[in-house]
Parts: structure tokens; C-alpha cells; sequence
């Protein structure tokens, strides 16, 4: 690897995103003319005049402008990404933009009738850091650690380096934050600059050197006396806590807890709620539109803020008509409202330690990451449970893209003397018989890691084997997250029982899973065709990244529409085909059915103008007849036997 | 390939086929960083260490990082070494969870010298079912009845179980391969303790 290659780290957060790198001089956050390296995670979307593409902005502008392009801003997409719409039906009330369902459960955001995924929203912030790196570095910067979540899964991880991809970025590694955090804290970042908008410093550089032998007592970790330390990351929406032992350049997680929907978002909720019950108390009205929602929510967070550091805040709330809802809220009323969030972060910390089988004497830091750690309430149940006062001196809005941006710099081969070895915060199994979860990687184990299974056919002449592959930590196969899909096809027909396949799940650095099947009796590696149960496809990604949407709308609407009507004419085509050929083994119903079915599907595409709705009838269309497709699989094959 | 010992006990001090240079560990040149593949070599072999049930425990983390510092993929991230460096991570990760778990360990080295695999002998020693069936409903009342102290009792009888059992399996290992009937035993050792492991993580 060449050495002027460039990687920057990147934290993309649900507030706030960040980007750096490391030079000689040690890591830098690459910062604004203000000083400040926070680009609020915030989109903002307005309609071109006159049937010009839609305009985009991004970050402090697109904050600015929320409340009155209420419906047009898309904030906290960290929260939807890699998700489905159940998983964030209790977000959506507090959404002041449009989310609805989109194909493989992902959800879409939408904006004056045009549909965004998760994963295009990310790519326009990532952009937007891509390109603050290049200004500042006056290079193209195509390489990028991304950190997630420590608790995201393989659905969220996957759609982050979907995001990654779209933007442009080749995504090198995705690092778990409290993983990033622990490494800055290691390598002694341990006072760091003043906070940016109050700072005299100057804009761009903020040297950090990296120190030769760091001392234990500086925060850093001295040459052989290891420490051990939690990590307690609270977040705009996330939460992780993860225990790590940091030991001569070696930063080995032992175990890792979280949850990827509660943060700073969540005790902004417990201010709108108590707001959006006294105004209809008050005045009998609810506070559903989406510029007062979204004027609530920029409150809110404002409150909040000022509890950290006085004891009471003014609220008012302007709701029209001469109409405006006055109060002060204390600091003990809020913080009873909140309390029960911080007990459920204080239940993950317990659960990290016994998973670690350590208790808090065992810690020699408590070290805090996250903008919502700065307030009291949290900063005194953490040092009543760790039994010391937290490690603070970190500044947990920049750590994160700092530990980012040294794991870069080992990626590109520059620490040769670092090793970071990370865990798999979620178990990950098979759907058994009876619809049990079979744990194949139980939680907390070092990554990369592999676990190979075994499978074998129930029926005689079966030709492919699905497998459902789970995530999670409940004992029923429908309480856990399913990956997807998995399905072994070609098999030689064989008697039931006879084919042996072994399936490899590899989890890689990035806790990510890659499968790969072999057939052991020919020992020819098997097709395997992986249906994710979750966000894009390969081709969608290349889509999102090809189609910035600065281009006009109708152009991809059109690409799009051939794209799908071929796609439909050709499917429909074969399946004809196949009906004709082994159309008389199916039942009546079932094939009259697909007949009905393909004349719908050719109508849908000649007459509708929603593509996505297209789409899905596609995918729909496809799954109704895999059981045509497999007899007819089945049948060459029987045919191509007797002629043998 | 680096050669090893045909045994398959001991790794040869093998030479590097890239820069000739002599090999500390099978996995890796730690001159010229070049990889090779592990897929033949027991968890014993990958980290250099006889096949044995005692083990230190500080020398083998100490060779694990070490392994790790030069296969780990952080470190060979592109091209071809980019897979070999995957698997032998997964590999190398998998042989120090085995390792360094006395359990673990034991069951291992029963399946290298032949012995029978859990899933077809699930014979356990006597008296094992009962005992953990007594404790397990003692535990029942005692959280029923908020009875800290009958807890804690319980937790203890557990705790001095299986530590008896664990010793029995370390005795029991150490005299490996042996004949038939020890292998018996063990097996059906390492079964119950499974039964105190489970009873444990319930208290």
C-alpha cells in the first residue's frame, strides 16, 4: 500500500457527523471556518423552480432552515437505517417527515412525492465530509473508516457501507465507536482542544501528537501496565457500553451491550411529551403539524441542553393565534422524567460486566463518549455504578471520528505495532426445526470468526435447501433478526438425506457475515444465493451512487421505468414458458393463479407511474413463483438423468 | 507450505518459501509478513504448543497477540492475503477461545485423540442429574422466598460442584490419550459439567 494514501475517519452520527485523519503530527478533525467539526446530520431538501432538480442542503443550513421546511428535512435517519418500518413505529410519531415502507423491510423517506432510502440520506452527509476532507487536504479522498454503533447489526452495518459506497467511499473498515473512542483514549488524546465554538483556535489543524510512551497517569496506556476500562457511549440515538483491556498497543474488547434506539433523541421525547400533554390540557389541541412538531423538537433539545448547566429553563411555544404556552421546567423535573432511560443504560453496564466476568473494581476508568453524557444526571448514576467518578476529560463530541481516523492510519499500514481486536455484540444462528434459534456464534466472541453447519435435503430429488439465518439473543427464531434468506441451489438430485452440505458463516472484521456452502460428497462449492431480508441491493447501491439527486427527477424516473418494464416483460416471458412445459404438475388453483398474475404484473407496468410500487409487485411476482421455478428446475434435471 | 513434523506434535522452526528467512510461527513470516494458509494444523499447532491440558495461561495470550499482530487483517488488508488473512484470524481466534478454557480444552484434546463427541454420547456421571435437580428446585424457593442468604448457599454448592467436576476433568485429560474406558470417562465428565455450567449462569 502505497504510503501517501489517504484514509480519513468518519463518524457518522445521529446528530452531529465528523471527519479526520492522522498525519505525522497525530490526528486532526478536519474543522470549519468557525472552528467547529460538527456537521449536523441534517438534510434538507427544497423543489427545483419550474421542473428543476431538487435542491439539496446539508448540515448547518439545512438545521437552520427545519422549521419551515419542516416536511423537507430529514434528521436522526441513523435511526432508521438498516431498519424496517416496525422496528421504528414508535419513532414515527415524532418524525415531522414522511416515512413509509420500502421493499425488503426498509423504510423511505419522502419528500414532495419522491422516495429516499436511509442509505441515500447518509451518502449525501457522507458526501458532504468526503468533500470537507478534500477541501482541506486539496486531494480526493476515496478511502474511509466508518464508525457505527458497537450494537448495530449486520442489517445496519451493511446499509452504512451501502452508504459509504454511494457516496463514493470505499468503506475500508466499519469500527465500532466505543471501539474508535477506546483507541483515541489509549494513545493518550487525554486533554482535549477546547470546545470548537468557543475556541480561539485556528481553523483546520489542532495538533494531537501522538506520544511515544504515553503515561497511565496522562490517560494514555503506558508501555506494559495494562488497564481495563468501559467505555459508556450515549449518543444522539445510541447507546453502547463496552468493556475493553488495553495492554501494549493491544485494544482487546471483552464484551459489549447496547441499544440502538436510545440517546439524546429520547430525552428530547421526554420534554415534547410532557410539552404536547400540557397544551392539550390547556388548550385542547394536539401538536400534529409538521412545522410545530419539528419547532417543539428544536426546542427541546435546546432545553436540555440548558439543564446541563442550570438548574431551571424557560419553554415557549408559540401555537398560533394569539396562543402561546408558557412554563419553566427544573432540572429534578426533567431528570425524573429521564430517569428510567439512564436505569436501562445502567442495566446494560451490569450485563457487559458479567458477560466480561469482571465486576466495577475490576475497571480502572469509566470513560464517557457522547454528546448526552454531558448531562448530570448521567454523569452521577455512572459514578454511583462504576463506584468512581467517570473519565470526562475526552471531548465526546470528537473522539469518536479521532479513534476513527487512527484505526485509518493502521489500516493503511502506519501502526504496525496497534492490534484491535473487536467482538460480535449479537449471537448469530439458524432457524432449527420447530422454529427455534440455533446459536451457530454465541455474543461477545472476537472477530473475525467462523462456525460451519452442516445440511442435508428432507425429500427425495431436492435440489436446493433454504436456511434462515438469525441475529439475536431470544431462544425463538421470530423473536430474532433475520438476515436473510440463504439457498443452496444445484444440488445433484440425490435420495433424501444423501447430499451433505457444509455451511461456512464467516463474520469479518467489520462483523459482517459472508457465507459460503460446499457440497462435501462432490466437494464442488455450491451455488448460494443469498435473499437479504433487509436493504439494497448491490444494484441499488451502484443506483444511488450513479444518480446524485441533483439530477433531474424525470431522466432516473424514466431510466428507471425501462429498466423495470424489461425486467417485467422478460420474467413474465419465462415464466410463460415454464407453464407451458410443466404448467399441467401444478394444482388448477395454483396455476390459474400465476396466469392472473402475470396479466396483472404486464397491466401494472404499462399503466402505473409509481416505480417503487413496480417494484415490489416485481419482487412479489418472483416469490410466487419459486415453487413453478423449482419443479421445472427439478424436472430438467429428472428429464437430463433418463436421457443420460 | 512451511514443513512441519510429520507427528504433527511440534512445529518444526519451518522456513519462510518467500524470503527463506526462518519461521516462528506457522501462520506467518515475521520477516516479510508473507502469509500461509493454517488448514491442516490443529489449535495446538497454530499457536506452537504441544498438545497438552496444562497450559500457561500468560504464555499463551502472549502468543495469541502475537500471532494475531501478524495475520490480523487490519494488517494485510488488500489482494490475495486479504482472505488467507481472514480465515487464519477466524482460525487463530477460534483456537485461543478453545485454549484458553479448561472445559474447552479438555473436550478438545478428547476429539484429537479419537474420543467420542458430545452428540453421541450423552452419558453423564452418576448422581449428577439428582444433584442438580435438588439444586436447581432449592434455588427455586430460595428466589421464590427473596432468601438471599439460601441463595447464595445454593450458588456456593454449585460453585464447589463443579470446581470437583473441573478437577476430575484436568486429572483426567492429563493422562490422554489412554485407553478406551478413561476416554469414556472423561466424556461423560465433560457432559456433566455442562449441567453445572447451565445451573451456574441461572444463579
Amino acid at each position: 500500500m502505497s504510503n501517501d494514501e489517504i484514509i480519513v475517519g468518519i463518524d457518522l452520527g445521529t446528530t452531529f457527523s465528523l471527519v479526520a485523519y492522522v498525519d505525522a503530527a497525530g490526528p486532526h478533525i478536519i474543522r470549519d471556518e468557525n472552528g467547529d467539526g460538527r456537521v449536523p446530520s441534517v438534510i434538507g431538501v427544497t423543489p427545483g423552480a419550474n421542473g428543476a432538480p431538487p435542491q439539496v442542503t446539508i448540515g448547518w443550513t439545512a438545521r437552520a432552515h427545519a422549521i419551515e421546511n419542516a416536511r423537507a428535512t430529514v434528521y436522526s435517519v441513523k435511526r432508521l437505517i438498516g431498519k424496517g418500518l416496525e422496528d421504528i413505529r414508535r419513532d414515527l410519531p415524532y418524525l415531522s417527515y414522511a416515512v413509509s415502507a420500502g421493499p425488503r423491510d426498509t423504510v423511505q423517506i419522502e419528500i414532495d412525492g419522491r422516495r429516499y432510502t436511509p442509505e441515500e440520506i447518509s451518502a449525501l452527509i457522507l458526501r458532504a465530509l468526503k468533500e470537507r476532507a478534500e477541501r482541506h487536504l486539496g486531494r480526493p479522498v476515496e478511502k474511509a473508516v466508518i464508525t457505527v454503533p458497537a450494537y448495530f447489526d449486520d442489517a445496519q452495518r451493511q446499509a452504512t457501507r451501502d452508504a459509504g459506497r454511494a457516496a463514493g467511499l470505499e468503506v475500508v473498515r466499519i469500527v465500532n465507536e466505543p471501539t474508535a473512542a477506546a483507541l483515541a483514549y489509549g494513545i493518550g488524546l487525554h486533554r482535549p482542544p477546547p470546545r470548537a465554538r468557543a475556541a480561539a483556535s485556528p481553523p483546520g489543524h489542532t495538533p494531537l501528537p501522538i506520544p511515544s510512551c504515553p503515561t497511565a497517569d496522562a490517560g494514555g496506556v503506558a508501555a506494559h501496565a495494562g488497564q481495563t476500562v468501559a467505555v459508556y457511549d450515549l449518543g444522539g440515538g445510541t447507546f453502547d457500553i463496552s468493556i475493553l483491556r488495553l495492554e501494549d498497543g493491544v485494544f482487546q474488547v471483552l464484551s459489549t451491550a447496547g441499544d440502538t434506539h436510545l440517546g439524546g433523541d429520547d430525552f428530547d421525547r421526554a420534554i415534547i411529551n410532557l410539552v404536547t400533554e400540557e397544551v392539550h390540557a390547556q388548550y385542547g389541541v394536539s401538536i400534529t403539524a409538521p412545522a410545530t412538531k419539528q419547532a417543539l423538537r428544536t426546542l427541546a433539545e435546546a432545553v436540555k441542553i440548558r439543564l446541563s448547566e442550570q438548574t431551571q429553563a424557560e419553554i415557549e411555544l408559540d401555537l398560533g393565534r394569539d396562543r402561546v404556552y408558557r412554563r419553566t421546567i427544573t432540572r429534578a423535573e426533567f431528570e425524573h422524567r429521564i430517569a428510567p432511560l439512564v436505569e436501562q443504560t445502567l442495566t446494560l453496564c451490569g450485563q457487559v460486566l458479567r458477560d466480561a466476568q469482571l465486576t466495577p473494581a475490576d475497571l480502572e476508568q469509566a470513560i464517557l463518549v457522547g454528546g448526552s453524557t454531558r448531562m448530570p444526571l448521567v454523569r452521577q448514576r455512572i459514578a454511583e455504578f462504576f463506584g468512581r467518578p467517570p473519565y470526562t476529560a475526552l471531548n465526546p463530541d470528537e473522539v469518536v471520528a479521532l479513534g476513527a481516523a487512527i484505526q485509518a492510519s493502521i489500516l493503511s499500514g502506519k501502526q504496525a505495532d496497534m492490534l484491535l481486536l473487536d467482538v460480535t455484540p449479537l449471537s448469530l444462528g439458524i432457524e432449527t426445526m420447530g422454529g427455534a434459534m440455533g446459536k451457530l456464534i454465541v455474543r461477545n466472541t472476537t472477530i473475525p470468526c467462523r462456525a460451519t453447519e452442516k445440511f442435508t435435503t428432507f425429500v427425495d430429488g431436492q435440489t436446493a435447501i433454504k436456511i434462515n439465518v438469525l441475529q439475536g439473543e431470544r431462544e425463538l427464531a421470530a423473536d430474532c433478526r433475520s438476515l436473510g434468506e440463504f439457498v443452496l441451489d444445484g444440488l445433484p438430485p440425490m435420495a433424501a438425506g444423501m447430499p451433505k452440505v457444509e455451511v461456512e458463516f464467516l463474520l469479518d472484521a467489520n462483523g459482517i457475515l459472508n457465507v459460503s456452502a460446499k457440497e462435501l460428497r462432490s466437494g464442488q462449492q455450491a451455488g448460494i444465493q443469498i435473499i437479504p431480508s433487509h436493504g439494497l441491493t448491490r444494484a441499488e447501491v451502484d443506483r444511488i451512487a450513479r444518480e446524485s439527486i441533483q439530477f433531474a427527477q424525470r431522466d432516473i424516473d424514466a431510466h428507471r421505468r425501462i429498466d423495470l418494464r424489461n425486467q417485467v416483460e422478460f420474467d413474465t416471458h419465462k415464466t410463460e414458458q415454464m407453464l407451458a412445459r410443466v404448467g399441467h404438475l401444478l394444482a388448477p388453483e395454483e396455476r390459474a393463479r400465476i396466469e392472473q398474475d402475470i396479466a396483472a404484473l404486464r397491466k401494472l407496468a404499462q399503466e402505473t407511474s409509481d416505480l417503487d410500487e413496480l417494484h415490489r409487485a416485481l419482487t412479489a411476482f418472483g416469490h410466487g413463483t419459486l415453487h413453478l421455478a423449482e419443479i421445472g428446475i427439478r424436472e430438467a434435471l429428472v428429464k437430463g438423468d433418463k436421457e443420460e | 507450505m512451511p514443513t512441519r513434523m510429520d507427528n504433527g506434535e511440534r512445529c518444526t522452526p519451518a522456513k519462510c518459501e518467500t524470503c527463506h528467512g526462518p519461521m516462528d510461527s506457522p501462520a506467518f513470516c515475521d520477516n516479510c509478513h508473507s502469509l500461509y494458509p493454517a488448514d491442516g494444523l490443529n489449535h495446538f499447532e497454530l499457536l506452537g504448543f504441544l498438545p497438552s491440558f496444562d497450559i500457561d495461561a500468560a504464555a499463551l495470550r502472549q502468543r495469541y497477540l502475537q500471532v494475531s499482530r501478524g495475520v490480523h487483517p487490519d494488517h494485510h488488508g488488500r489482494g490475495t492475503d486479504s482472505s488467507v488473512s481472514l480465515r487464519l484470524s477466524a482460525q487463530l481466534n477460534e483456537a485461543h477461545r478453545i485454549l484458553s478454557d479448561p472445559v474447552l480444552r479438555a473436550e478438545y484434546l478428547l476429539e484429537l485423540v479419537g474420543g467420542t463427541a458430545a452428540s453421541s454420547d450423552k452419558s453423564v456421571l452418576d448422581g449428577v442429574l439428582a444433584t442438580t435437580l435438588m439444586l436447581r428446585e432449592e434455588t427455586a424457593e430460595a428466589k421464590a422466598a427473596a432468601d438471599t442468604a439460601a441463595l447464595d448457599a445454593c450458588r456456593a454448592r454449585a460453585r464447589q460442584h463443579y470446581d470437583t467436576t473441573l478437577a476430575q476433568i484436568a486429572a483426567l485429560a492429563r493422562q490422554l490419550p489412554g485407553d478406551e474406558g478413561l476416554r469414556r470417562r472423561l466424556r461423560a465428565t465433560l457432559n456433566s459439567i455442562k449441567y453445572y455450567q447451565k445451573l451456574l449462569s441461572e444463579l
